[in-house]
């Protein structure tokens, strides 16, 4: 509730922003609250209170960091959330270089080896496997880099092509287009058995593909270098967190929001209520799903209609390198329902951590599960799949970001017919309400693209309210 | 008594009664540097962490010639200078203006705001 207390509490604190400098005191005594304490929310929380506005953040988990989801009660600290911050996250590392997070180059996957159709193939002989399945002119592609051939006919040169009206006849089922442009059934299966960027390939756009594929194709070398937090990239959204004036509200989730074109509402479960001359909704859109607030009806379809990446995980730990003897890797790229198995070392450590990685519907039956069965269903799949990993292997954590009702799934994908007008349309300002979060950035998607959201949804308030 | 009105005042500001007749005035060059470019350069004058270069002393440079950094072939063969015909070009959209650069990046500002920084940016010693 807004009271006469806090609202002289305010006015002190806009009074002592205007008086300590910083950047200037153009937006003090204007109000922001921010719903939403991943990286796009504190990102714009944090420029707008250097210039001067009164932010409250509010956070509907108990902790801050949203998809980045440090696992540090397991060895290793592996990260459950976002894990790449890829070589030209410039937001990123001056954000980190800012507030002392040490990065590093993370310790290296183990390379992946195969398993088609239960047949275990090493990488060195894919090629010639009888179990490969891709035709002769295809054969020496290995399964995770199938899709890359997109760039033979890549028509995205830009980064903003994408959104080209002329270009739009690629935003069409990737199942189809895929077929139309030659690539065989046996290649497609493939790219559909662990498909990062669609449930399925027929419910995928292509265009989206060809986003990511044309980012891929424009980096090489050292570009494609990443980083990690060496402490666990939760660092970073915990220390944006501990500079902002006030503290982040956790464990608050809000349950609805009145606006108008001058002021803003945000009633939370603690039976607060925030009065704000504007918010920004920072929120993956399934949890934006969860609020009731009045939005145009076009925004309303939308929000409805794009979907989220389904990925479940379970964290292992492992003892020792059990692959050695048999001459496997200890990595495994599956068209089994377990997906990917990523292997990588615990520095100072003969533990390694692994992550069996399963993703798009594959995942629908794992969510029906509870958590325990689930866990012990996964775990099963694996000793059947590698047994020789049982003795030496323990699950850790189950992640299952679908489940998560302030996630809602580890992504925004983007259909056939969305790549147009939706990813824009999506994100344009209501009134005093803004958005963002990663599925409204431009240039970048991930930890970046929510970072990049920050600032742009800051900027469209700087620009009314400064 | 001075206090109390002020209170009531900056109250009223809050509770939004005055918002209707304050205007927004444009943002500055440098609130649009600040939001739009400061997180990946800098203003000082040394190569820093930051993954593009610094932007002190910009008027006159020829593109791509700060040591240090990782220009695209693109942007260092462009044999671009940076004044404001150039720098309004560039950050209107790069892409369009040297194709196959490395900044990867999406002007969110109007040309307006774009004009502004540019202005604001070339005069930065």
């Amino acid at each position: 509730m807004l009271t006469r207390r806090r609202l002289l509490e305010g006015s002190v604190a806009g009074l002592l922003a205007s008086a300590s400098g910083g950047c200037n005191d153009r937006g003090s005594g204007r109000r922001v609250v921010v719903v939403g304490a991943g990286l796009s929310g504190l990102n714009a929380a944090l420029i707008l209170e250097r210039w001067g506005f009164e932010v409250d953040v509010v956070e509907a988990k108990t902790r801050v960091g949203g998809r980045l989801w440090t696992l540090d009660h397991l060895p290793g600290s592996p990260e459950g959330g976002g894990n790449v911050m890829g070589a030209q996250y410039g937001r990123v590392f001056h954000m980190a270089h800012h507030l002392d997070i040490a990065l590093r180059t993370p310790p290296r996957t183990l390379p992946s080896d195969y398993f088609i159709g239960d047949q275990r193939i090493t990488r060195a002989s894919w090629a010639s496997a009888a179990a490969n399945p891709l035709p002769e002119a295809w054969r020496s592609i290995p399964p995770q880099r199938l899709m890359g051939k997109l760039n033979d006919t890549n028509p995205l040169l830009t980064t903003r092509a994408w959104h080209d009206p002329d270009l739009m006849a690629s935003d069409q089922s990737a199942d189809v287009g895929l077929k139309a442009l030659g690539f065989p059934k046996a290649a497609i299966e493939l790219i559909d058995a662990n498909n990062s960027y669609g449930n399925n390939l027929q419910d995928t756009s292509l265009m989206a593909l060809y986003r990511i594929m044309g980012e891929f194709g424009r980096l090489s070398g050292p570009a494609l270098a990443v980083k990690e937090a060496a402490l666990g990239n939760m660092r970073l959204p915990e220390a944006m967190a501990e500079q902002l004036t006030r503290p982040v509200s956790l464990g608050n989730p809000v349950v609805s929001i009145q606006h108008s074109s001058s002021r803003v509402q945000v009633a939370l479960a603690s039976g607060e209520t925030l009065e704000a001359d504007a918010a920004i909704l920072a929120l993956p859109l399934p949890a934006v799903r969860t609020i009731e607030v009045n939005l145009p009806a076009s925004q309303t379809a939308l929000l409805n209609q794009i979907n989220y990446h389904k990925v479940v995980q379970l964290h292992c730990i492992v003892e020792a390198p059990f692959w050695e003897a048999s001459g496997w890797s200890g990595s495994w790229w599956t068209d089994s329902p377990l997906g990917r198995i990523f292997t990588r070392p615990i520095p100072n450590t003969p533990r390694y951590n692994m992550t069996v990685w399963i993703n798009g519907d594959d995942c629908d039956h794992l969510h029906a599960l509870d958590e325990a069965t689930c866990t012990e269903t996964i775990t099963q799949a694996l000793w059947q799949l590698v047994p020789e990993a049982r003795d030496v292997t323990s699950a850790g954590q189950l992640v299952r970001w679908s489940m998560d009702p302030y996630a809602g799934g580890a992504w925004a994908l983007w259909r056939p017919g969305q790549a147009g007008t939706a990813h824009g349309a999506i994100r344009a300002p209501t009134g005093r309400l803004f958005f963002a979060g990663e599925h409204t950035a431009e240039a970048y998607r991930g930890m970046e693209g929510a970072m990049e959201s920050g600032e742009r949804a800051s900027l469209e308030i700087m620009r009314v309210l400064a | 008594m001075r206090l109390r009105v002020l209170a009531v005042f900056l109250s009223a500001v809050q509770l939004g009664l005055l918002s209707t007749s304050l205007q927004a005035a444009p943002l500055t060059g440098e609130q649009l540097y600040d939001v739009a470019c400061r997180a990946c350069h800098s203003l000082g004058t040394a190569p820093d962490h930051r993954v593009g270069p610094p932007l002190d002393g910009l008027l006159n440079r020829q593109a791509g010639t700060v040591d240090g950094y990782q220009f695209s072939e693109a942007l260092r063969t462009s044999g671009w200078v940076w004044r404001l015909p150039t720098l309004l070009a560039w950050l209107t959209d790069p892409d369009a203006a040297i194709p196959n650069n490395a900044m990867n990046y999406v002007n969110p500002l109007t040309a307006e705001e774009t004009q502004r920084l540019s202005e604001w940016l070339l005069q930065q010693p």
